[in-house]
């Protein structure tokens, strides 16, 4: 395998994530870890838009739910985070089912519009159910302990995110080699032939909300652990934004990708601290850039440019574009 | 090389200068010499921004004063600015960077309640002393902070302050109107127990949103309700919209404003209503609005050094905070460290800056600075006319 | 007068504030079948720079507005340019955020430009700020205004498009771009044309609107949520039913904070839009049932 393979490139990030902590002050750990937590949130809304080609919005409100989740769960019903956490990204989980029956219907920018209405819906569901989720002002979460351990809050919990991320990503990888990964491909190209050849839309649809949904309650419940603190104004429609920028950034389809473009977008972030009150209008044009000088994102630039870098990438054949708003097949002209 | 790499390497080389001048640094951390760093943290972008990059050009231009004279006991100042874009995360951020890569010594910053709130735990860990500037969340300095110091009024002092007024005007059917976003809800909660401790209840509550084009629902209801004061919790946008509509609708209740709203004169501007505004009354955190000739010494320095800005009452909180740093490091001594810094700050009594209401007053067991809610008003056709300083407890 | 009647024509002059937000929207996406996520900023852009040019450097109030338009006409050109053009072949997802970043941009840019000014800005209205009395109700003059410009855009463009060739062109490229280059329309031209179009209404709306709703660099994303739901619950490619989403949402957002309580205000126009979504999945007015293979 040559030099600079995905697997080299990808174990050596792996190996430095590993001795992070040692090696960086604790603004730089909570960098990183921050990365981590959007990888997951990268490689789940990957799954959605990328693989299975769903045009959903509403990846940054199961963030929030799981957040909220594992919080609430903590704070108004007492339980430990051990509990908390994966009761948090089920309840994440089960909103995603939820969501993939209007993606039976809806298609493009429709689906994109109801996705997003149920965005908004979720974060007023934030700001006014006070007696659940303590509204605007949001809560503080208990600080974990990872007793037995001898580590601290803030590695443990980057350990935990790291290995969190290890897991979810050969998870994904998998998925995608698999037959459940082969339907997306197919509902994304031609649901109409898809199910023609027997794929069960609404299996295979839930199947991906469903996961991207378990994905965002994760990187939800860890965040909500490194804040120690959940308010609404983390879960709104800019959190989208940089969560499709991350996907489209690394490249559509490609789970390494998520993984570059979710490092890429968080440290442009970082980065752009330097220039302080142009940050909106740098990272507009870093966005712009990134999308029209490299089209198939990061991973799409690999592929070309470097020998040896042999990637299962599921994108759609170049030059097609899915069709909006269907216009109708008569030939009347229609105003 | 690719993109990867060339993070790696970028990470690698910010790494070693970061080690690099950790080795060569002064033992007290952003003093140096002839310099000290004064971090500072708040939206520089996003709707916040008003909230945190106009206080921060306030902090600047008295900075500037203070380093045209040559600084303090010899050391000029420089300030740090981070951007957390209202956002709890990126708050936290901020913080760590300004601690532990920036190494400032001291900051004044504090814009969104929620960002400030979230950050807390991380300025308390570094015992950095830290004034806040606009922030109004009351979790920021209750339960006490030995290091975090307040001169903006808290949310607390405001809305007993806005229901104590009402009271003391002789109204008997009051309601409230108020945003539900986190800054609305740090003060309605407040307001709610000011009412309950009064015995009283408010006659309606009612809701907007802070991008609200229409009140009509609202008007109707609380004309429906004859209340005669109005309680406003609102950013001036959505306020200005309800003045209209309650004007369009022939609704005249006495109007009560809060520092979010805090200059008449161009809230005036805003309603755009011709007498919409003539019951409006709303607090102050500064003594003076910005048209005010006492303030043209600093609308000379704010409109210089930033092209085509006008002085606001925004960058008033910035420069009535950095007032109040410079004191400090003043009385804090050539020696200087954070203690020191601190120890100042506790005994500041009755100081008096260019644009507070009252004078700075921090005590051991209260770091809320600021308790002089002033009140004004602005009668349609005349000049803004200051109606008094309620002193809170 | 009724409480239904007050709320009924609040919700009328609300809504038209969508509907011309709309109304730039679907202009852009009958012609190009894309949504421009920087919509609500070029309206936000220009609203600002006809404020610098009326209230900042006295210009009168009709030569603002048209050098305003003009300038709005450009800045659509100017992304056509950097973000259609180079993505034409591109999914959805990248085109739209795209967009998004020129959104950014433009927002910042307005920001460092006219922030430090003042937290809203006032903009004069073109008629007397009294209001009105029609019948029994009272309406601001500038709010019929709007409403009058939306019906009249509404009827311009529908005439546009039916009744000129440059219409036609547009259609055609939006149906099928590779038979219209084939036939002889020049596409490229036709889609600066038409992002110019849209932005150049965003510029119209901006301008008639900034009287009732301040201007302010965070004001586009707010209205182009409402103004894309607008379209969307009246079928992307619909000019009446951009007109009729924008009204129904103003009217459910009145209804709503006028019966049940103002909290649902913000909410109860995106609840509706979803269930209107599950039981048409093309809008109100849009085409129906036919799904490209």
């Amino acid at each position: 395998m040559a030099l600079f393979g995905r697997h080299n490139v990808l174990l050596a990030m792996l190996l430095f994530a590993a001795v992070a902590p040692s090696l960086l002050n604790a603004y730089y750990v909570f960098v990183a870890n921050t990365i981590l937590i959007y990888v997951l949130l990268a490689i789940g809304l990957n799954i959605l838009v990328g693989c299975a080609g769903q045009l959903a919005f509403a990846n940054a409100a199961m963030f929030g739910i799981g957040a909220y989740g594992t919080g609430l769960l903590q704070v108004q019903l007492g339980w430990p985070f051990w509990l908390a956490f994966p009761s948090g990204a089920i309840i994440a989980t089960t909103v995603g089912l939820a969501l993939s029956l209007p993606a039976l219907r809806l298609s493009g920018l429709y689906l994109a519009l109801s996705t997003l209405a149920f965005a908004q819906f979720t974060q007023w569901v934030f700001l006014h159910w006070e007696s659940v989720t303590f509204g605007a002002g949001g809560f503080k979460t208990p600080s974990i302990s990872f007793a037995p351990l001898p580590v601290s809050k803030t590695l443990g919990l980057y350990y935990l995110s790291l290995l969190l991320v290890i897991i979810l990503f050969f998870l994904a990888q998998n998925l995608m080699r698999s037959r459940i990964g082969r339907a997306f491909v197919a509902v994304r190209d031609g649901d109409i032939a898809a199910q023609s050849l027997g794929v069960d839309l609404l299996r295979y649809k839930a199947l991906a909300f469903g996961i991207s949904g378990f994905y965002a309650g994760i990187a939800g419940g860890l965040y909500s652990a490194m804040l120690n603190f959940v308010s609404p104004e983390g879960f709104d429609l800019f959190q989208m934004v940089i969560q499709k920028a991350m996907v489209v950034v690394g490249g559509l389809g490609s789970i390494a990708g998520s993984i570059l473009g979710a490092t890429a977008l968080v440290s442009v972030l970082e980065a752009l601290r330097a220039v302080k009150g142009f940050q909106e209008i740098v990272f507009g044009a870093i966005l712009v850039s990134f999308i029209i000088f490299m089209p198939g994102g990061i991973i799409g630039f690999l592929k070309a440019k470097v020998r040896g870098w042999e990637e299962p990438l599921h994108r759609g054949p170049p030059g097609k574009r899915v069709p909006i708003a269907t216009p109708s097949q008569s030939g009347e002209v229609r105003s | 090389m690719t993109l990867t790499q060339s993070l790696k390497a970028g990470l690698i080389s910010v790494l070693i200068a970061g080690t690099a001048t950790q080795v060569s640094q002064a033992q007290v951390p952003g003093v140096t010499a002839d310099t000290i760093k004064i971090g500072s943290f708040g939206a520089l972008t996003g709707p916040g921004y008003l909230y945190g990059k106009l206080p921060m050009n306030g902090i600047e231009v008295v900075f500037d004063e203070v380093n045209a004279t040559g600084g303090i006991n010899g050391r000029k100042l420089v300030l740090v600015r981070e951007d957390d874009r209202c956002d709890p995360a990126a708050a936290i951020g901020a913080v760590k960077k300004l601690i532990s890569e920036d190494k400032v010594f001291a900051i004044i910053g504090g814009g969104c309640s929620n960002a400030t709130f979230a950050a807390r735990a991380s300025l308390d860990e570094a015992k950095i002393p830290m004034i806040v500037m606009a922030s109004v969340h009351d979790g920021i300095t209750t339960p006490l902070s030995p290091t975090i110091f307040s001169v903006a009024l808290t949310s607390t002092l405001e809305s007993q302050a806005q229901l104590e007024y009402a009271i003391s005007q002789g109204a008997k059917r009051i309601a409230v109107i108020s945003m539900r976003d986190a800054w609305g809800r740090a003060r309605y909660q407040p307001l709610m127990e000011a009412f309950q401790k009064k015995g009283i209840k408010p006659v309606l509550d009612e809701e907007m949103s802070p991008d609200a084009n229409d009140a009509t629902a609202q008007v109707l209801r609380l004309k429906a309700a004859n209340a005669d004061a109005v309680l406003i919790v609102l950013y001036p946008k959505p306020a200005a919209i309800f003045l209209r509509d309650a004007q369009k609708l022939g609704f005249k209740p006495l109007a009560v404003g809060q520092t979010g709203i805090a200059d008449p004169a161009a809230f005036e501007d805003q309603v755009g209503s011709p007498g919409a505004t003539a019951q409006f009354r709303t607090i102050s955190m500064v003594r003076y609005t910005p048209e005010d000739p006492a303030v043209d010494k600093w609308r000379k320095a704010i409109e210089s050094k930033f092209s085509g800005d006008r002085l606001s009452v925004f960058n008033l909180f910035g420069i009535g905070a950095a007032q109040v740093m410079v004191e400090a490091l003043k009385r804090a001594g050539p020696d200087l460290t954070r203690e020191k810094l601190v120890a100042a700050l506790n005994g500041l009594t009755d100081f008096k800056t260019d644009v507070y209401g009252a004078g700075i007053t921090c005590t051991v067991t209260d770091h809320r600075c600021n308790k002089a809610p002033t009140w004004i008003a602005k009668e349609p056709g005349k000049p803004v006319r200051v109606l008094g300083v309620t002193k809170v407890e | 007068m009724t409480l239904l009647a007050y709320l009924l024509l609040s919700g009328l002059t609300t809504g038209a504030l969508y509907a011309l937000i709309a109304l730039g929207i679907v202009v852009v996406n009958k012609a190009t079948g894309v949504i421009n996520f920087a919509h609500g900023e070029l309206f936000m852009f220009s609203g600002f720079f006809a404020w610098m040019l009326h209230v900042q450097m006295g210009v009168p109030y009709l030569p603002a507005l048209l050098l305003a338009v003009a300038f709005g006409f450009m800045l659509g050109v100017l992304i056509d340019l950097t973000a259609f053009r180079p993505l034409k072949n591109s999914d959805v997802i990248s085109l739209v955020l795209a967009t998004i970043g020129i959104a950014f941009m433009l927002r910042g840019t307005a920001r460092v430009l006219w922030g430090g000014k003042s937290d809203y800005l006032p903009f004069p209205p073109i008629t007397s700020p009294e209001p009105v009395m029609i019948g029994e109700l009272m309406v601001i003059p500038q709010q019929l205004l709007v409403l009058a410009g939306a019906i009249v855009i509404m009827l311009v463009f529908a005439a546009f498009f039916r009744l000129t060739r440059a219409g036609k062109m547009m259609q055609a490229t939006a149906d099928n771009a590779k038979a219209s280059t084939l036939v002889g329309i020049r596409v490229d031209r036709i889609y600066m044309l038409s992002f110019g179009t849209g932005a150049a209404i965003a510029a119209a709306a901006a301008v008639l609107m900034a009287p009732l709703t301040l201007l302010y660099p965070d004001m586009g994303f707010s209205f182009f949520i409402k103004g894309f739901a607008a379209a969307v619950l009246g079928g992307l490619t619909s000019l009446p039913g951009a007109v009729v989403g924008g009204v129904a949402i103003g009217v459910i957002e009145a209804l709503a904070g006028g019966y049940l309580h103002s909290s649902f205000i913000e909410v109860s126009a995106f609840i509706v839009i979803m269930f209107v979504l599950i039981a048409r999945p093309t809008g109100l007015f849009g085409p129906s049932g036919l799904r490209r293979v």
